[in-house]
């Protein structure tokens, strides 16, 4: 009997899903463990797997389209097999989800992007959220001109634009002495794109297909979820939350040997451990900035829960280790390990990515002398890690090269003030720079 | 020191038809030639094997004239005298050539032109040096063919230039490398009934050509003219006396009365002192330059083989009229991009754009239409039904991107696919176009109605989904 494949549930706060991709095709072989479909939640974008061999026979949930967890999205099962009824499940995949991804109100461009020397075109569009009306003969003629008809002022009632209003537009416009590539022109129609926008580089003007390519490419396109997610949150973060920099410099050139000293052991730690691990023994001493508030009330954390940036080509995800204060530092490397790669293929559960009580970002290895990173939503300090650099420093006051590595605490000044966040990165530099410590520890 | 607002150096098929365009644009233009007038197409290349290519196609024809109707007996040939028409008809356009600088008045220097500095050019004849200065400079000094240094000298291995001296046709002939050159010789050798083996290194005759049209070529090459085709191989040991020359080609050695070397061909910068004006060639000796045919010195330009690239005449000219138009002109613009190819074997070749290999290279989705011209009426009348037409199309939007043509006129067909590309018409309205009927350039029609499965004289197809 053919298997129905149900959208999983990945952990407790997920409700629904969006299909990103069908890997396979209907019709095709499927094996027990093969990637079928790639699910995005607000969170992460997951790979699904097969539990069944066969043939994929239906797919019922089309890429792009959103549905809640549990719903059939396809069958599975010898090619020919009978189907078993989908009306139950079907109805409800279609009317639960809000339509289209693509659609919140936020991101469909106004008018589209002026460009070059194309800027001054839009004489006739004064920039009016009312609704936009026009005539079907007059959008017919729009479509087969291939412009924009939201830049044309309607005379009819209402502002509707009506065919005069496009005829006398394009009159205006000298559409007649545009000159268009025949590829060029289905290219851009393709692409709803306006020809009166798009600069031609061909004979006399003349605009060619790389010109529509070039348009293409400057085309807006929805972000994808999680993207848009991340530009909410960072948006909603940096706007609303008060935030102030404090940077210090911490004298790595022992840790640094140390840490060769392991690795020669075979011990893998990375700088990242023993920054993690020095961070949560500063947070001990500093519980402020291990706290959270909305301008009204104090949220004292009693753990530590540590955000852990892990930058991927499609976001940046900040998987958290649970109650780090607990952990050793052999433990923190192994824990930090499993996150991580976890996040790099793309196999974090929704779960482990909230609930952080402070964030390190460390580009350290990127080879920047020094940034600022912008608080998660939910914590009131994150730490920016920047390259170590060989520096020359005054120690005894002699000049003297050592490997300086810069940390940047960006902290939320409604609960934290100059002092603390002063007294904390200062812990955090000293206990990195206390090779007694770590010695202790290893 | 005379002064001139262009300075032409080689006189080829490039740089002549820049001195006329500059001077047209009403420059005054100076044309310096080292040897002599017309450079390699016209005295060595295209016109002389096109004329002998035109003799042996006729003779080869003659032979099988009886299947039309015609009874031609003892059918032969004149060498001598075939060579005589070559010469007379390279002599008469050199002399055109002459005229038409000489009407609009185009100073013509005979001698070697060097750099003293960017903006001066030294011409040297015997011991004459005279010195001109130029406010332009187009280098249009070509190529010339490459005999490698394992080659010993002798009499029985040349190049093309030096087998068109030759008065006397070989009996049979090995022809080193299979590219356009070599594959043209091959097949007008063989039309004439010279035993040819064709040994080329790569792993295909002409490799830049669409894969059914190299499949199609080999074949006919092959069974048609009898040509003994070795590729993947290379030449070794090859020896040379009175009596034959030869090598070994894999496994096996090979004799023959002559070699000809068609392995390819190098830019010719020698004397012309670049250093002088601080330019620089690239590794393979080639001149660089930029979309407008400029060098890095803002007033020098290049032009056609010299530059590389693919070395072909008509892009010479192109190129040679962009780069006066962008000298002396009040515009500038791009060379043009779109080159077709011209080969004249037997049958001919013509291509333009992208191979469907290429195009697949690059990753865009493509669909193709092909008419053979054993379907065409007019072919089937003119008793020459071999080869095909094929469009390349981007399936994405129906852009024309390749064209391939393989037998009668294929040459000449070749030019109605070169403007239907350059202005990037679609396979859907080339096949609006009205085709007189009936023609060979029907095919082309035809071809485009078979990108979409719709070709009414082919049999149905399963249309693409």
């Amino acid at each position: 009997m053919a298997q129905p494949i149900t959208m999983p549930q990945f952990g407790q706060t997920v409700e629904e899903c969006t299909i990103v991709e069908w890997r396979k095709n209907e019709g095709d072989k499927v094996a027990k463990g093969d990637i079928l479909f790639e699910i995005e939640t607000d969170k992460a974008v997951l790979e699904v797997e097969s539990f069944f061999d066969g043939t994929l026979l239906k797919v019922l949930v089309q890429e792009g389209e959103t549905v809640s967890v549990q719903t059939v999205v396809g069958f599975i099962g010898e090619p020919g097999e009978a189907i078993p009824e989908v009306e139950a499940p079907s109805p409800k995949a279609v009317a639960e989800p809000v339509p289209a991804p693509e659609a919140p109100s936020q991101l469909a461009p106004a008018a589209p992007p002026t460009r070059g020397k194309a800027a001054p075109a839009a004489p006739s569009a004064p920039e009016k959220p009312k609704r936009f009306i026009i005539s079907p003969r007059a959008a017919k003629l729009a479509r087969e001109k291939v412009i924009d008809p939201t830049r044309i002022r309607g005379t009819g009632p209402k502002g509707r634009v009506v065919e005069q209003d496009v005829i006398a537009y394009l009159e205006e416009r000298g559409y007649d002495r545009l000159r268009v590539t025949p590829t060029a022109r289905a290219l851009a129609s393709k692409e709803e794109l306006d020809l009166l926008s798009i600069e031609g580089t061909g004979d006399g003007g003349k605009i060619v297909v790389d010109d529509v390519k070039l348009a293409v490419a400057e085309k807006p396109k929805p972000m994808s979820k999680i993207r848009r997610v991340i530009a909410q949150r960072l948006t909603d973060s940096f706007t609303t939350t008060p935030h102030f920099f404090t940077t210090v410099s911490a004298d790595l050139t022992d840790l640094l040997a140390l840490r060769a000293e392991c690795k020669a052991q075979g011990m893998g730690y990375t700088v990242t451990d023993f920054i993690m691990k020095a961070v949560v023994l500063a947070l001990e001493e500093s519980p402020a900035v291990n706290s959270s508030t909305d301008g009204k009330s104090v949220w004292w954390h009693s753990h530590v829960h540590l955000g852990l940036a892990v930058a991927l080509d499609r976001g940046l995800v900040v998987p958290a280790i649970r109650c780090a204060e607990e952990l050793t530092l052999a433990q923190l490397h192994e824990e930090a390990g499993r996150v991580t790669e976890k996040a790099r293929a793309g196999k974090l559960l929704p779960e482990e990515m909230v609930g952080s009580t402070f964030t390190v970002s460390n580009m350290g290895m990127m080879d920047v002398e020094n940034f600022t990173a912008i608080i998660n939503p939910g914590e009131s300090a994150v730490l920016a890690i920047s390259s170590a650099i060989k520096t020359p420093v005054v120690r005894d006051d002699a000049v003297v090269v050592r490997t300086m590595m810069k940390m940047t605490l960006s902290s939320d000044h409604r609960i934290i003030d100059g002092a603390t966040a002063a007294q904390f990165v200062n812990a955090v530099k000293a206990k990195l720079e206390d090779s007694e410590l770590w010695k202790s520890m290893i | 020191m005379e002064k001139y607002d262009l300075v032409v150096i080689g006189s080829g098929p490039g740089g002549y038809p820049a001195a006329i365009r500059a001077a047209q644009l009403g420059a005054s233009v100076a044309l310096v030639e080292k040897d002599i007038l017309g450079g390699t197409c016209l005295n060595w290349g295209c016109i002389p094997t096109k004329t002998l290519i035109a003799s042996s196609d006729l003779f080869h024809r003659a032979r099988r004239a009886d299947s039309m109707g015609i009874c031609v007996e003892n059918v032969s040939f004149d060498y001598a005298a075939m060579l005589e028409r070559k010469d007379a008809v390279v002599e008469k356009l050199r002399s055109g050539v002459a005229q038409l600088l000489k009407g609009n008045k185009v100073t013509v220097f005979e001698g070697v032109g060097s750099f003293k500095d960017r903006k001066t050019i030294v011409v040297k004849k015997d011991k004459e040096k005279t010195a001109i200065e130029a406010a332009n400079t187009i280098i249009a000094t070509g190529a010339k063919s490459t005999v490698p240094e394992f080659l010993p000298k002798h009499d029985r291995i040349v190049a093309s230039r030096a087998f068109l001296t030759r008065t006397e046709l070989p009996e049979s002939m090995i022809v080193l490398g299979g590219g356009i050159i070599g594959c043209e010789f091959a097949c007008m050798a063989a039309q004439l009934g010279v035993k040819v083996t064709i040994v080329e290194m790569l792993e295909d005759i002409v490799l830049t050509l669409d894969r059914d049209i190299r499949r199609e070529l080999r074949r006919h090459m092959e069974k048609t003219l009898d040509i003994e085709v070795l590729t993947g191989a290379s030449l070794e040991d090859v020896k040379a006396d009175g009596g034959s020359v030869g090598g070994k080609a894999g496994d096996e050695r090979i004799t023959a009365d002559l070699l000809l070397v068609s392995v390819g061909r190098r830019p010719v910068t020698d004397g012309l002192a670049l250093d002088k004006a601080a330019l620089e060639t690239d590794e393979a000796g080639y001149i660089p330059v930029d979309d407008y045919c400029q060098t890095r010195a803002g007033t020098i330009y290049a032009i056609g083989d010299v530059t590389g690239g693919v070395q072909l005449a008509h892009r010479a000219t192109s190129q040679g009229l962009t780069a006066a138009e962008n000298a002396c002109g009040p515009n500038r613009r791009k060379m043009e991009t779109v080159v077709p190819a011209c080969i004249f074997t037997a049958p001919e070749i013509g291509s333009v754009g992208l191979s469907e290999q290429d195009a697949k290279e690059q990753g865009i989705k493509v669909r193709t239409g092909k008419y053979p011209f054993s379907a065409l009426g007019k072919a089937m009348a003119l008793g020459d039904t071999l080869g095909f037409v094929k469009w390349v199309a981007d399936a994405d939007t129906d852009q024309l991107l390749g064209a391939h043509a393989i037998g009668p006129h294929a040459t000449e067909l070749i030019a109605e696919a070169t403007l239907a590309i350059r202005d990037e018409l679609t396979a859907r309205e080339l096949g609006k176009a009205v085709h007189c009927h009936p023609t060979l350039s029907e095919s082309w029609m035809e071809a485009a109605h078979a990108v979409h499965g719709e070709s009414v004289h082919a049999a149905p197809r399963r249309k693409p989904r």
